[in-house]
């Protein structure tokens, strides 16, 4: 199989280092070669030392998209979890990759800060963080998502397979066979099996 | 890099492997003597699926949702859908050993078919129509399947119900020889953390022959032309298990299995003809010669209950609300199986005799009880007796099995035979379950065992 870009994007909380996670399994149980580029994960390594500035943010994007380049043109699965709020370097990282999947991961702002596992939110209100996207800080949303997941009304199992089914369709990853048997496959089985004693 | 790998022998039984024959296998029994083996408890029922798919997912047959081959879709009278790999919604061990980044090699495993990606290769087994399907992953080893085997890759041995034994006692040999030298082939090709191949030919032979070794049968002469045959096909086995595990560095684990163990079969009970003399069943006609009981036959304005044929019997109630003409009020649900429990349990041989039948209610045999399931699981004369689906036989009792020459019965333990050393065990026991083959596999890769497996880990 070659390998695509899956990118995640969303607000803090919205779901996409769960579902990346999620989806990381399941192709790996296909047997294709995956990397999950985490934007958590990379703060702390990629881009150590870069703000929450627009300018600072692009950079981040832009390293993760480099990275993404490189995986997918080597056939691995990259998959990008990051708010990635900006909608000019999205595109500027979908274009250089080509092989590009997004999945906006959507949720309403009251959910997210009833959620908040990290207590962000409650911090950003507070104004103890700064240029938090979604309350201090802009998101533009994607126009043109592949996949978009309600990630505040669809269960976890519900967004994987709706991103599996997606990129089944799209001929990105092979899909899981659902032969049904012929008339005449099943009656040879069932010969078979009365032949053996089963039925 | 860690490895395992489980040469699977359906069927393998262990009074054979383990005691009468255990001295003309060397290979079998230099494993047995440095290693630890024990028996292997099957599933219930004790059968080829669910028993593969129990032991590779280490959930019981109410979590797979799958009693046997064929299983109600829903409360009708339609009839009964084959469990293919479709339904296999659990995860295997070869999905936690792909997630974790290690690769496996799947060879002949039942209910693999039709075959889902992974991260490895993997030929499906029983249940693939034939060879003109597509049944290996990723596609192109199919193509390298005849070659690896040196001939014609045999997924199973065709017209088993012959009376032209030679000819099916060389099938066996050659399907055997062929899977083997292929397991092989794709073995040494590439490296493998997880690695299982099971072979049929032992199920098969065990069918075919075993009036003729078995001195307890009814049917066995003296001194007949095949009274060796199943002895010399374990021996023939064994060769080629000790070619595979010539293969083998010394950081791999093997361990040798059965789905199930086999024994003799006094005969059958055709469960469709007692339903009808206690008044459980009727037909819209009674058929005069024996033929195969069908759904399309039942009056069932005047039926509470019937059962399906095989090694075991499923017995459906016909329930009011359920069912579409059900009968059985569904308030005396609990009532009537108790009663009908109680007679299944009382059925007699034709002296008289109790032949000892177990029956089983789903929701105490498993965990959960997912799909539909049966009303009660028996094994007739627990399991020395099959249970034969024809009616029109005009008796309850038959010796000669409806569905062709068939001697032996699935038996309740298989084999567990494992390359480790005693002091790697945390108990060392002489009955396994079948559930802990799983989690121990999942443990020696250093695979975290997930929670919801029904086993436990063997090894420390």
């Amino acid at each position: 199989m070659k390998g695509f870009t899956l990118w995640f994007t969303g607000l803090s909380g919205a779901g996409k280092s769960t579902l990346s996670q999620e989806i990381e399994i399941a192709l790996l149980e296909r047997g294709m070669r995956v990397e999950v580029l985490d934007g958590d994960c990379i703060r702390e390594n990629l881009s150590k030392g870069l703000t929450f500035s627009k300018e600072d943010r692009d950079i981040n994007i832009r390293r993760i998209g480099f990275v993404c380049n490189l995986l997918t043109r080597n056939d691995v699965v990259a998959i990008a979890a990051a708010i990635s709020p900006y909608k000019a370097v999205r595109r500027e990282v979908r274009e250089t990759i080509g092989r590009f999947v997004m999945v906006h991961c959507e949720c309403p702002i009251p959910v997210l800060k009833e959620r908040d596992p990290k207590g962000l939110y409650e911090k950003a209100l507070a104004g103890e963080i700064k240029n938090f996207t979604g309350i201090s800080d802009p998101y533009e949303p994607p126009e043109k998502p592949e996949i978009v997941c309600h990630t505040d009304k669809e269960e976890i199992e519900e967004s994987v397979n709706k991103i599996l089914a997606t990129l089944e369709i799209l001929g990105y990853i092979p899909k899981l066979d659902t032969a049904e048997y012929s008339a005449e496959e099943e009656a040879k089985i069932k010969q078979r099996l009365k032949d053996l004693g089963y039925i | 890099m860690k490895k395992i790998v489980i040469l699977g022998l359906d069927c393998a039984t262990p009074q054979l492997l383990f005691d009468e024959f255990r001295d003309a296998l060397p290979n079998l029994r230099s494993l047995m003597e440095k290693g630890v083996y024990a028996k292997l408890r099957s599933t219930d029922p004790p059968i080829t699926v669910p028993a593969w798919t129990a032991m590779m997912t280490s959930k019981d047959p109410g979590i797979l949702g799958f009693y046997g081959f064929r299983n109600r879709a829903a409360y009708d009278y339609s009839s009964l859908y084959f469990a293919n790999a479709k339904y296999v919604k659990e995860k295997t061990i070869w999905n936690y050993v792909s997630r974790n980044r290690m690769s496996s090699l799947v060879f002949g495993v039942p209910q693999t078919y039709p075959p889902k990606p992974l991260n490895g290769m993997m030929v499906a087994s029983f249940l693939t129509p034939n060879k003109e399907v597509q049944y290996t992953w990723p596609d192109d080893v199919k193509a390298e399947l005849d070659q690896a085997a040196d001939g014609d890759y045999m997924i199973d041995v065709d017209d088993f119900r012959t009376d032209d034994k030679d000819r099916l006692l060389e099938q066996i040999y050659v399907m055997t020889e062929r899977r083997w030298k292929a397991f092989r082939h794709f073995y040494k090709k590439d490296d493998y953390n997880f690695s299982i191949v099971v072979e049929m030919g032992v199920d098969r032979i065990h069918h075919a022959f075993w009036r003729f070794h078995d001195k307890k049968h009814r049917l066995y002469e003296p001194g007949n032309k095949y009274e060796t045959a199943i002895r010399d096909y374990y021996v023939a086995l064994d060769g080629e298990i000790g070619k595979t595990l010539e293969l083998f560095g010394e950081d791999t684990a093997v361990m040798v299995v059965s789905d199930h163990g086999a024994k003799t079969m006094h005969g059958a009970i055709c469960v469709n003809e007692w339903m009808q003399r206690e008044g459980y069943l009727t037909l819209k006609e009674k058929p005069s010669s024996p033929v195969r009981f069908k759904m399309d036959m039942v009056d069932w304005d005047k039926t509470r209950a019937w059962g399906e044929g095989g090694y075991y019997s499923r017995i459906f109630f016909n329930v009011k609300g359920r069912e579409p003409n059900g009968q059985v009020p569904a308030e005396e649900y609990d009532s009537f199986r108790e009663e009908i429990k109680a007679r299944l349990e009382d059925i007699r041989d034709e002296d008289g005799n109790n032949i000892g039948t177990k029956v089983l209610k789903p929701e105490e045999a498993y965990k959960e009880v997912r799909n539909v399931a049966p009303d009660l699981i028996v094994y007739f004369g627990d399991l020395d007796w099959r249970s034969a689906g024809s009616v029109g036989t005009g008796s309850v009792h038959l010796y000669e099995n409806d569905t062709g020459p068939d001697d032996a019965n699935h038996a309740q333990e298989g084999i567990f035979i494992c390359s480790l050393p005693p002091e790697r065990f945390a108990e060392v026991k002489d009955t396994f379950s079948i559930y802990d083959v799983a989690p121990t596999v999942l443990t020696w890769l250093g695979i975290d065992v997930p929670g919801d497996m029904i086993g436990r880990s063997l090894i420390k």
